[in-house]
């Protein structure tokens, strides 16, 4: 269940866009805020407030990969394996984030931190390579800048 | 029109003509996945790979998504087109596991077909395979997501042509998931041409899994007796069981698809309980043994009580050619009367349907797919007529408005894929002069002043009849000047009925003394008369149903009648002197068990006989024009040969 006050600023999210449709992306990111990722309660409340059906909301869900449909950690972070990273070497970097955080791609720190995933381009091609933790963009990343980051992500709020 | 040259043919097809299709109409089949002429085109699987030598585009090109335009020179055949299906085959089937022969779809597989086609026999590929967790998706359809090649005709057939929203695609790129949101039955009724649509065996019919193979079954056309839209099927026996039915193109009709009725209500076609051997006073006979008996009351009955106190009932559930070797027999008998109808508000409704509509007036479907507004009129479109939503759905699509009248807001209203406005009367639907407007309404039970009223309004007109061959039944009462049974009944005008596949409610039967009975189902008639006369259901007789637009459709005898093999009563085929093993059969015998059931109109016939007159061919006289009717044709509508009112 969502608090009214997040169910009313939902609804006129919805009401003031042209097609409901076109708001599913906010309300999922607006209910994965609120339950930490996009429960399948989450998936049946954004049906409700959009008019579509659950499956409806779930096909965009599942293609969004910023949209959790699992419980991830605090911050999560998208390693880049794209093309430009790639060729930056960004295979050593995800090795290195899975050996410091002892989790495999998908996996999430036993401290409930970190949620590692990898993901197909941000942007960052000219700071290759690149990750993002909880949001934040970082690039030209090597090992030690990743303990930096890492460290500096955890006691970050 | 456009000339090309495929394969050095030279083609001319209908602008907007793809280049697929311009090929499969010289008889070239280019292989292909995603397409299918009923769907929008997804150009997904990529393998329709042609290349165009010449023209205005020259290279590989997918030919389901190509426009066929003059000049282009196009080969199926050149090596590099050649190369790449090869290699588009062999990537789709990267994933596809080796399980053809545990799976349902062996035999009628596009994926074989075209894997085959493509040159494809050897797998490189030593990876892993992604697999998938599969759903329950309801007593229909079994899911096997492993086998699936992302085609993506299912989503497009179920969301966008069928209007369903709780099956669609999920995930993205190498996880597309086919599926819904939480395991549970399908919604849409149309959920059973997933079987049908989809290439390889993602979705199996679980009505009939693991019975039998393609090259087992015994198929005929067939024509749906549900409902009186008199869609085209095909069913699937094997060993006297019907075990699926799936959809046949008929563009007039139903296009390429069928409703979930047409394709699992099957049941009780090869129900063990159905009756299939002759009776007389409740013993076993043999079937001559009950005609003749039969003949002999019926005669006996005219002697003490008078012809004209006799009925002869028949229903919408015959065959027209029963219905017309029904009035033979009343004639013969010394002029009993005919019933094609029971009930008297359906009779008023039916024929005045039959009376209204003629050649201008009755609405061809692609009129309703190309309606500018549609008028539902207080019916149950789901029940009644399920396959005309689509075409209902077609015209909404392409910006038709739909109103709903006088609806009682049906609870299977919910379900209509399309949206409507309600409204009270007719008068309210916003039109002028009928221009490019179909009305659609239930026949039965209808007052047919409303009908009139709808008829002059210069719309086009469905007016769905009560049963499948309701519309025969109303020609055959209005040629006759039939009374329905409740009537007879109530003014006391008849004592003794004999009836052939009539549905007889209990309470009309009480003070009537049945003669005999004939059917292949049961009901009340049958525990009142004292004489049974099997007979055949659709799938096992030849016949002809008139639909609602009075399109006479002849269908095939599909399978011989009898008792299914499987599960047949060791009886049957055990020794009476000896004890034996169950398997295999011991005693051989020539006649089938359970197989002595006749057609309707046949029984009809022979009793003819028997009361001294001649049987003439059903379609005699002015029917003669329906004797060579092509079970695989599109039908004929009565109206072209002068046989409408």
């Amino acid at each position: 269940m969502i608090p009214e006050t997040l169910k009313t600023s939902l609804q006129a999210r919805v009401a003031s866009a042209i097609t409901a449709r076109e708001a599913a992306v906010d309300v999922m990111k607006e209910l994965q805020a609120h339950y930490g990722w996009l429960t399948d309660e989450a998936v049946q409340e954004a049906a409700a407030l959009l008019g579509l059906s659950p499956l409806q909301v779930e096909e965009l869900a599942t293609f969004y990969e910023m949209i959790y449909r699992r419980p991830v950690g605090k911050k999560v972070i998208h390693v880049c394996d794209s093309i430009s990273c790639w060729c930056a070497d960004c295979d050593k970097i995800i090795q290195y984030l899975k050996d410091k955080l002892g989790v495999g791609l998908g996996g999430t720190t036993a401290d409930g931190m970190f949620t590692l995933v990898p993901c197909c381009c941000m942007g960052m091609c000219g700071d290759s390579p690149a990750m993002s933790v909880g949001g934040v963009p970082y690039g030209r990343l090597t090992p030690e800048l990743v303990d930096e980051i890492l460290e500096a992500e955890r006691h970050k709020p | 029109m456009p000339k090309l040259i495929i394969d050095d043919i030279p083609v001319e097809v209908a602008p907007g003509t793809s280049v697929l299709e311009a090929a499969r109409s010289v008889g070239i089949t280019i292989p292909h996945f995603c397409y299918h002429p009923a769907l929008a085109i997804a150009a997904a699987c990529r393998l329709c790979a042609v290349k165009l030598l010449d023209g205005p585009v020259k290279g590989i090109q997918m030919s389901c998504a190509l426009p066929a335009q003059d000049g282009m020179v196009v080969s199926t055949t050149d090596p590099e087109a050649l190369k790449m299906r090869a290699l588009v085959i062999e990537w789709l089937m990267l994933n596809h596991p080796h399980d053809c022969p545990v799976c349902d779809e062996g035999g009628e597989c596009l994926l074989q077909d075209f894997t085959i086609a493509g040159g494809h026999s050897r797998r490189r590929y030593q990876g892993k395979k992604r697999t998938f967790q599969n759903q329950y998706l309801g007593e229909g359809i079994h899911h096997e997501m492993n086998r699936c090649i992302e085609c993506y005709r299912c989503v497009r057939f179920y969301r966008d042509y069928a209007g369903g929203t709780d099956f669609g695609v999920m995930g993205s790129a190498g996880r597309v998931y086919f599926g819904r949101f939480q395991e549970g039955p399908l919604e849409s009724p149309f959920s059973g041409n997933l079987v049908d649509i989809c290439p390889t065996g993602v979705f199996t019919d679980k009505t009939g899994r693991f019975r039998a193979r393609y090259w087992d079954y015994q198929f005929a056309p067939s024509i749906c007796q549900h409902c009186s839209v008199g869609c085209n099927t095909s069913p699937q026996n094997f060993q006297r069981e019907t075990i699926k039915i799936v959809g046949r193109r008929n563009d007039q009709v139903n296009g390429w698809f069928i409703c979930d009725r047409a394709r699992f209500d099957k049941s009780y076609l090869n129900d063990p309980q159905r009756p299939r051997e002759p009776r007389l006073d409740g013993a076993t006979c043999g079937y001559d043994v009950a005609v003749d008996a039969a003949a002999k009351s019926i005669a006996e009955f005219v002697r003490k009580n008078g012809a004209d106190k006799l009925a002869l009932v028949g229903s919408t559930r015959l065959s027209l050619e029963g219905m017309i070797l029904l009035a033979q027999l009343a004639e013969v008998a010394g002029g009993a009367k005919v019933c094609y109808f029971d009930d008297a508000g359906q009779q008023q409704g039916s024929l005045a349907a039959a009376k209204l509509l003629h050649e201008e007036n009755a609405a061809y479907v692609k009129d309703i797919e190309q309606a500018q507004w549609i008028s539902l009129h207080a019916l149950d479109l789901m029940e009644e007529g399920p396959m005309l939503a689509l075409a209902v759905r077609k015209a909404f699509l392409a910006g038709a408005q739909i109103f709903l009248v006088a609806g009682d807001m049906l609870p299977a209203m919910k379900v209509l894929p399309f949206k409507y406005t309600a409204v009270e009367t007719l008068d309210q639907v916003p039109f002028e002069g009928g221009g490019k407007g179909v009305i659609i309404c239930g026949a039965g039970s209808k007052d047919p002043d409303l009908l009139a009223e709808m008829a002059s309004s210069g719309a086009k007109l469905v007016m769905l009849q009560p049963g499948p061959n309701g519309f025969a039944a109303a020609l055959l009462a209005q040629q006759h000047a039939a009374v329905p049974l409740a009537e007879l009944v109530a003014a006391r005008q008849v004592q003794g009925v004999v009836c052939f596949e009539a549905d007889v409610p209990e309470m009309l039967l009480s003070d009537l003394e049945v003669l005999a009975n004939a059917d292949w189902r049961r009901g009340a008639v049958e525990a009142k008369a004292p004489i049974f006369l099997p007979t055949t259901t659709w799938a096992e007789s030849d016949g002809t149903a008139i639909n609602y637009e009075g399109r006479a459709q002849r269908f095939e005898r599909s399978r011989v009648a009898g008792l299914p093999l499987k599960g047949l009563d060791p009886k049957y085929y055990g020794s009476a002197t000896e004890a034996v093993s169950l398997h295999p059969p011991r005693v051989h015998r020539k006649d089938v068990p359970g197989g002595a059931e006749r057609d309707a109109w046949q029984v009809m016939a022979q009793l003819i006989e028997r009361l001294g007159g001649e049987a003439l061919e059903p379609f005699s006289g002015k029917w003669r024009a329906l004797r060579n009717l092509d079970p695989e044709g599109e039908g004929v509508r009565i109206f072209e040969m002068g046989l409408g009112e």
